[in-house]
């Protein structure tokens, strides 16, 4: 697996794990909050930022985790070259157009999920469901876009991707 | 009816080989690509743009069809 298919994964990861994180919240807070937007989307901003302060930390600890990874990989095998360790990590820093065209291609997921949750929305307002299923059905949708553009992201780091 | 199907190949590992061996990652680094492009582009599993192409020919010194041939294929629909 390459050094963008794990950052990738990484990221899906903690993406997943937070949203499961949401949904356990969301859960109780709709047995006793059923109706108060506001409060929905104060709690909905705060998950918007926690979400974006771990995705910050963890890809500061996978960035140390890789560069330690890296060099005991050439100390085993007896070849302390800090110089070509860095090098290394340097070049998988590289986003080059391989990495625009996969990312052309896996943000489409987004915006077919995120398209996708908009009419959700407007068909659950339609039915006169709830404002606050409303709007989670949205986030959800957003949230459920992102981790399949991170699968599709791996699927083509790792499968190739040609420009046709 | 047949169907043509387009085919690239690359001699990218035959050219870093008589290059002295060059390595990967010194081709990525010269062709300013990372090292996973060039490990995907021997692999065939990526099908760099004009400019990647001329700019891994250049570090070569050699032409662009010396680094990439151009294929086509006939299939049957």
């Amino acid at each position: 697996m390459t050094y963008k298919s794990k950052r990738t994964l990484t990221t899906m990861i903690v993406g997943a794990a937070l949203y499961i994180g949401y949904i356990v919240y969301a859960m109780g807070k709709y047995q006793t909050d059923p109706e108060n937007i506001k409060s929905w989307a104060i709690a909905l901003l705060v998950f918007i930022g926690i979400s974006i302060v771990a995705q910050i930390v963890l890809q500061i600890l996978f960035h140390i985790g890789l560069a330690v990874g890296m060099a005991v990989k050439e100390e085993m095998k007896g070849n302390g070259d800090t110089d070509k360790v860095t090098r290394n990590l340097n070049s998988s820093m590289v986003e080059d157009e391989m990495d625009k065209l996969i990312k052309l291609k896996s943000d489409r997921v987004v915006y077919i999920g995120a398209g996708i949750g908009f009419v959700a929305t407007l068909i659950a307002f339609a039915l006169g469901i709830s404002n606050v299923l409303a709007i989670n059905i949205l986030f959800g949708s957003f949230a459920v876009g992102s981790i399949i553009e991170g699968i599709v992201s791996i699927y083509y780091f790792e499968k190739g991707v040609h420009n046709v | 009816m047949s169907k043509k199907k387009f085919v690239i190949t690359n001699n990218i590992r035959k050219l870093r080989f008589f290059a002295d061996e060059m390595t990967q990652l010194d081709l990525a680094e010269k062709a300013g690509a990372s090292r996973q492009t060039i490990i995907a582009l021997e692999a065939g599993k990526y099908t760099p743009s004009l400019e990647m192409a001329f700019r891994i020919a250049d570090v070569f010194g050699v032409s662009v069809e010396e680094v990439f041939e151009f294929k086509v294929v006939e299939g049957k629909k």
